[in-house]
């Protein structure tokens, strides 16, 4: 990497390239460099896992991950799980099931989520819990939450 | 928040790090996962203006039932099932760190030597600022032991009393070549919050090795904390043993972390039961006499009386549930 | 209802069942838009400097080389701004920016605005303060007396004392004199925060045409737009207040803030956009939590369990500020006064200003730890009566339409169903002290106000809720007020009851963002009100525009507007199918001549409570009531707990929106479970040494028990369509529920909260010393 400012990975399916100092923060490189803002900041100490992406696949904290490392790696935002058109069973499910009350944890679920169905489209219960015990709400109580994954995994893709 | 800026390098091998070690001696950090480190940066403690991170050097990555590279992720040795039936308080341990999100970077060789932790350290600069800088970060006393010499920051790794349990051994490079160490050597007995470590400066962990004569000790890692997740520990305790048809103890680890500044064994202790048969009374001693021994102090969010008395409580649970444990 | 209103017959047809979010697909494709996600062209960085002293006089400041910094745009401090705000009219104590002397760890003493966020911190660096250190204030109780530096000049006779209430209702000594029973519990309460996910934040904008427009993450955008005209000395219509999408605020964001103003004020020095996002921990000191509290509370009964009298003391910390305090000291006497009939009443309340941050609203505001301390005490004099704890509160339950001695007008209550329902559904009876040591159930009960009937700025002459309704050619329903939806789904609220008057499809119906320049005022989301003002509101606005509807139906179909029957999306003459206008048949009669369609409908609550001082908190239009069973499964030797399910009978008037009550119960339950099992704001003197999500201990995902809810409310008369509040209300009766069954499980009585593992071993090792067994324990 050397001193070459940059960064370049793929994102969402596709190549960027991005100016980038070492001490960017991969979720201050998304937010307001590529103004991706479905990614939310709200603690920015791994402690609330609102600002959850995907690295190559698995669920990461972009608050506490340098810019400058997804070098060559590829990351998906809650905009790369979005369908063009309409939801995604996941995301249908957490409007359905109210899953989502501010919405501010939500894209963080959602990506969790996603990637646990991949890795287990039938999730237990306490596999469930387990693996959405990173991300904090504070509005549902995450039982709604529980029941919209479930009940995604039920569904189709 | 952001962070200082500072130099970022990316080494792709184990000697091309040393070498860059020598030559920053002092004004850097490594960078593994990132999970410690970040948020301490984001905080300004001690900050270096240069950062080695090690996520390029191949040598480092990849484990094995014998081997685990320094930058095993957390999230993949979680999801190996061989493993967990290798080294089961290992298992134990690895599902109790942080969150799945923290173990997705969090990496071995970070979590061992996680940083020390005290509710006077691991705060803001302005925070810090505004009590008065301890000695651990930026000042010259300290805020829980009243005093200008000591700091009694609490070792908060969930693995190492779990892999110390495993008789395991770490790979250490350095400027002055490689060697390698029981994992016990790597933690300063003598040191305290601040010289905790055995590392010379610049040296690197390469891996953490895990002896064929301990797998498939039956094992137990119990875990004292507020939430089931993110939290720290409050208490750690391994236990690792055999056993043999008749309930005789063959060989027998134990170990604490999360209440003291650097995890311990407790092998003179242990030792002595080899050959017996444990009930519970037998465990019970051993649980008050640990008990007797670890002393906590207040810098973290349960208070130290309750710590310590559930260390009794914790290794006497943690011998039991080893013992019924299924073996490998 | 009024005898004219057209839809008070008909059955729902989309109210009553389960409404998704109107805006649930924004929010779950990160496509919602929030504060933070607006940018504003040329926008700069604001950032606050902030005390590092508790208690400390300023006394001369040094900006020269903070101002200096290249990219530096500008500096301010408290004397640009000093006019002195706050929440409550009558206690303006809080300032932009501090002025004369800081007041707590975390204080806003000066703010900047650069080009970028590290040439803020930078400048923030090189402000110079010099000061004299005050003395430090951390406990309550020594602030009641007379102080060497009161905090404020304003608190009571040279104490640190900011409000106290002293009531007295009926004669208490007399009924404790006659009491065949009487029993007494003081409780103590740690400070809990909001701890909403979406950091306090507020871009302002001064533009060249003499406006400034704010957004911001706020409850309450009326409120903000007042305190941001009184400080800035700007008329309101120069102001525009604009409410994004808000990440949660369970009153947190229900104060006009420091920082908005702050922000605002840079703006106006600027002339460009400020953007200021505050880190978690600078959330943490700059919300006002539920206050630190001790209670003392005595109940006094006959040989029936009668309630004789109450005699409650409680002393509140409130931090560095006034915020809703006074309202708080009033609310943690007088919600006391049901659910149960209580003959006499005493109430002595202080809530003392202390060096720490500001204490306001939180979720159930006042309801909660004097509602603790008083379902504790019932269930200990359940126990000393040899009764059921049910039959106990079931013998006092106040009574549908009836009157407080304090004068509150009680009118639904299904508090008896509640408890009826709560008992059949958690088994109570093959589980009340009958489960083995360790597990045990308890009963907790509660109620809550439906908004308050003191609107907080306005005389009551004015409404506290208006919406508007625009319908043009396109056939889209624009619906304006200033209601704001927090995630509680209020939007979602207000389109339904609109579709449901009309007899439309929700997706005709758009909400439209809270925006002071088009919204009329509705006074925001606080004191669960927002569903039974804006409801009605809204309702009201509907009706005029289904009236003119009908009438351009009428006139196609050639009939009276009486004979006209409004189906779905259509009309038709009454009894018949046919012949049928559409909705934009109708629509476009009804236009001509005058063009797009609009209406205006207003909430206004009508006057209640008594004469004396102080009467009218805790009046409100209706109450709700609730009754919660949970079970409780305690490990005896590490103290650590599980709750593995709570019944959640709950009496919300007529459900509108399942979907939301249900999530509002859950969340509830949830977060009344932090404030019992761990969360607390903990204090070395008076600086916070948690402000973090990971030490300030919320429940993770595993911790929540399963929630069984019972609706069992009956339709409130005055409600909309019958409803009353479920926003806050549902989180009472989880912590002394939670704390009963524990009793019920170890023998062990809580009264300090949290009660964190190392106090439940702590209790149990008591219990032991004291040789009193339990279950055979
Ligand atoms: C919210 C939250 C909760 C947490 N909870 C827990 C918990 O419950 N239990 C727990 O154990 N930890 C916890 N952690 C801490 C941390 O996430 C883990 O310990 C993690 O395993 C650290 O690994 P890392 O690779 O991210 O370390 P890093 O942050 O990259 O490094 C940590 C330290 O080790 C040094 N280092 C790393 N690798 C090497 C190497 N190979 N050679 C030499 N030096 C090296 C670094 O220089 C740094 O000083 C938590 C963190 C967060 C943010
Ligand atoms: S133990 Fe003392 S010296 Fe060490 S971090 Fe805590 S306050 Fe600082
Ligand atoms: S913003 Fe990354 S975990 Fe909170
Ligand atoms: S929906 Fe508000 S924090 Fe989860």
């Amino acid at each position: 990497m050397g001193s070459d400012d940059r960064v370049s990975f793929t994102l969402n399916d596709r190549p960027v390239q991005a100016a980038c100092p070492p001490e960017r923060i991969l979720l201050d490189l998304l937010r307001e460099e590529l103004r991706l803002t479905g990614t939310k900041r709200g603690c920015d100490l791994g402690t609330c896992g609102c600002c959850t992406v995907l690295i190559d696949g698995r669920p990461t904290l972009s608050c506490l991950t340098l810019a400058r490392l997804v070098e060559a790696r590829s990351v998906t935002t809650i905009e790369g799980v979005s369908p063009a058109q309409g939801l995604s069973a996941v995301q249908r499910a957490f409007v359905e099931l109210g899953a989502t009350q501010c919405g501010f944890c939500t894209p963080g679920f959602v990506m969790t989520a996603t990637a646990l169905l991949r890795e287990h489209p039938h999730p237990s219960r306490s596999e469930i819990e387990q693996a959405i015990s990173g991300n904090l709400c504070r509005c549902t109580g995450y039982l709604a939450i529980v029941r919209a994954i479930e009940s995604a995994a039920g569904s189709a893709p | 928040m952001h962070l200082d800026p500072f130099e970022l390098h990316r080494p792709t091998s184990v000697e091309e790090t040393v070498g860059l070690a020598r030559s920053l001696a002092g004004r850097f950090d490594y960078l593994a996962g990132g999970t410690d480190l970040l948020p301490n940066y984001k905080m300004h403690l001690n900050l270096r203006p240069h950062l080695v991170a090690l996520e390029a050097v191949p040598e480092l990555t990849g484990h094995s039932l014998e081997r685990l590279g320094a930058m095993s992720r957390l999230a993949d040795l979680e999801r190996d099932p061989a493993l967990a039936a290798a080294w089961p308080a290992l298992a134990d341990a690895l599902r109790e760190v942080a969150t799945p999100l923290v173990r997705a970077s969090g990496t071995v060789g970070g979590n061992l030597l996680v940083e020390t932790r005290c509710f006077f350290f691991n705060q803001s600069y302005f925070w810090r600022a505004s009590l008065g800088f301890c000695l651990k970060a930026d000042g010259d006393r300290c805020h829980v032991v009243p005093q200008k010499t000591t700091c009694y920051a609490t070792f908060s790794g969930d693995l190492a009393p779990a892999l110390l349990v495993g008789d395991a051994e770490v790979e250490i490079a350095g400027p002055t070549g490689r060697r390698r160490i029981p994992l016990t050597g790597l933690y300063d007995a003598g040191g305290d919050g601040i010289r905790r470590l055995t590392l010379q400066p610049g040296e690197l962990l390469v891996a953490v090795h895990l002896p064929p004569r301990a797998r498939g000790r039956r094992g137990r890692y119990l875990k004292l904390r507020v939430r089931p997740a993110y939290d720290f520990p409050e208490l750690g305790v391994a236990v690792a043993g055999r056993w043999d048809g008749d309930g005789r103890v063959q060989e027998l680890r134990l170990a604490v972390g999360g209440a003291e500044p650097h995890p311990r064994t407790f092998d003179d202790l242990t030792a002595p039961l080899e050959g017996q048969r444990l009930n519970d009374a037998r465990r019970a001693a051993l649980g008050e006499e640990v008990a007797r021994r670890v002393r906590p102090v207040h810098n973290t969010f349960l208070v130290p009386e309750y710590r310590k008395k559930m260390v009794a409580v914790f290794v006497r649970r943690a011998l039991a549930q080893a013992e019924e444990g299924r073996a490998a | 209802m009024t005898a004219s209103d057209p839809v008070a017959d008909e059955p729902l047809t989309l109210l009553g069942g389960r409404i998704p979010y109107v805006e649930g697909p924004l929010k779950v494709t990160g496509r919602a838009e929030y504060t933070d996600d607006i940018r504003r062209p040329n926008q700069l960085v604001g950032r606050l400097l902030r005390s590092p002293w508790p208690h400390a006089r300023l006394v001369s400041v040094d900006l020269r080389e903070a101002r200096a910094l290249p990219g530096v745009a500008a500096v301010l401090t408290g004397e640009r701004y000093p006019t002195p705000f706050g929440v409550l009219p009558i206690t303006h104590d809080e300032t932009a920016i501090a002025v004369g002397k800081a007041r707590y760890q975390g204080d806003i003493i000066a703010a900047v605005a650069a080009e970028d966020e590290r040439t803020a911190e930078l400048a923030l660096e090189k402000i110079r303060f010099e000061v004299a250190p005050l003395p430090e204030y951390a406990d309550p109780e020594a602030g009641t007396r007379t102080v060497a530096e009161p905090i404020h000049a304003r608190g009571l006779a040279g104490t640190n004392i900011q409000k106290e209430v002293v009531q007295h209702f009926g004669d208490v000594d007399a009924a404790f004199a006659k009491a065949a029973h009487q029993v007494r519990v003081r409780g103590s309460f740690a400070g809990v925060t909001h701890a909403f996910t979406e950091p306090l934040v507020t871009i302002a904008e001064a533009t060249p045409d003499g406006r400034l427009t704010v957004w911001s993450a706020t409850q309450v955008p009326h409120y903000l737009h007042r305190a941001l005209s009184e400080v800035l000395g700007l008329p309101m219509h120069r102001i525009r207040v604009v409410k994004p999408e808000v990440g949660g605020g369970f009153g947190g964001k229900s104060d006009p803030l420091p920082h908005e103003i702050a922000c605002a004020a840079l703006s106006l020095e600027t002339g460009r956009p400020v953007k200021m996002l505050l880190d978690r921990e600078d959330v943490f000191y700059t919300n006002h939590g539920r206050h630190p509290t001790r209670n003392d509370v005595r109940i006094a009964v006959d040989g029936d369990g009668r309630i004789l009298a109450y005699d409650v003391e409680a002393l509140i910390d409130g931090g560095a500020w006034s915020s809703f305090g006074t309202v708080t000291t009033y609310y943690n006497g007088v919600l006391a006064m049901g659910p149960y009939r209580v003959p006499n009443f005493r109430y002595r309340g202080r809530r003392v200003y202390t060096t720490k941050p500001p204490s306001g609203a939180m979720r159930a505001h006042g309801g909660t730890n004097i509602r603790y301390s008083i379902e504790v005490a019932l269930d200990q004099l359940a126990e000393r009566l040899g009764l059921d704890p049910f039959e106990l509160r079931a013998r006092n339950a106040l009574p549908p339409n009836s009157t407080t001695v304090n004068e509150f007008r009680i009118t639904s209550t299904s508090f008896l169903k509640c408890l009826e329902a709560a008992k059949r559904a958690s088994g109570w009876s093959e589980k009340f002290r009958k489960l083995p040591f360790g597990r045990g159930v308890g009963l907790g009960c509660g109620f809550y106000i439906s908004g308050s009937n003191s609107p907080i700025h306005f005389t009551p002459k004015m409404p506290q809720s208006t919406v508007h309704l625009k319908v043009d050619m396109d056939g889209g329903i624009a619906v304006h007020s200033m209601q704001a939806d927090i995630g509680q789904g209020s939007n979602t609220l207000l389109a339904a009851i609109v579709a449901e008057v009309l007899h439309v499809d929700l997706a005709r119906v758009h909400v439209q963002r809270v925006d002071s320049d088009v919204s009329p005022i509705d006074l925001g989301s606080y004191s669960s009100r927002v569903t039974f003002m804006m409801g009605n509101a809204a309702r009201s606005a509907a009706l005029q525009l289904r009236a003119a509807l009908v009438a351009g139906a009428a006139t196609l179909l050639g009939i009276p507007p009486s004979e006209v029957e409004v189906g779905h999306e259509r009309f038709t003459p009454r009894g018949r199918a046919e012949p049928a206008v559409t909705f934009e048949q109708a629509l476009h009669q009804a236009m001509e001549k005058v063009g797009a369609l609009t209406a205006t409908g207003a909430y206004q609550t009508r006057p209640a409570g008594g004469s004396f001082k102080g009467a009218r908190a805790g009046t409100a239009p209706a109450y709700s009531f609730s009754a919660y069973v949970a079970e409780v499964d305690v490990d005896v030797e590490t103290g650590d707990y599980r709750v593995p399910k709570v019944w959640a009978a709950f009496d919300c008037g007529r459900v509108l929106n399942r979907l939301a009550v249900e999530g509002q119960i859950e969340g509830s339950v949830h977060m009344g479970l932090g404030q019992v099992m761990g969360e607390s704001m903990n204090y070395r003197a008076s600086r916070m040494l948690n402000p973090s999500l990971l030490e300030y201990k919320i429940p993770a995902p595993q911790q929540m028990p399963e929630v069984e809810i019972l609706l069992v409310g009956d339709a409130d008369p005055e409600g909309p369509f019958g409803a009353k509040e479920a926003g806050e209300g549902p989180l009472i009766a989880t912590l002394p529920a939670v704390a009963n069954a524990l009793y019920d499980a170890i023998g062990c009585r809580f009264t300090e909260l949290p009660i964190t593992p190392d106090r439940v071993v702590r209790a149990l090792e008591e219990r032991r010393k004291e040789g009193r067994p339990w279950k055979g324990a």
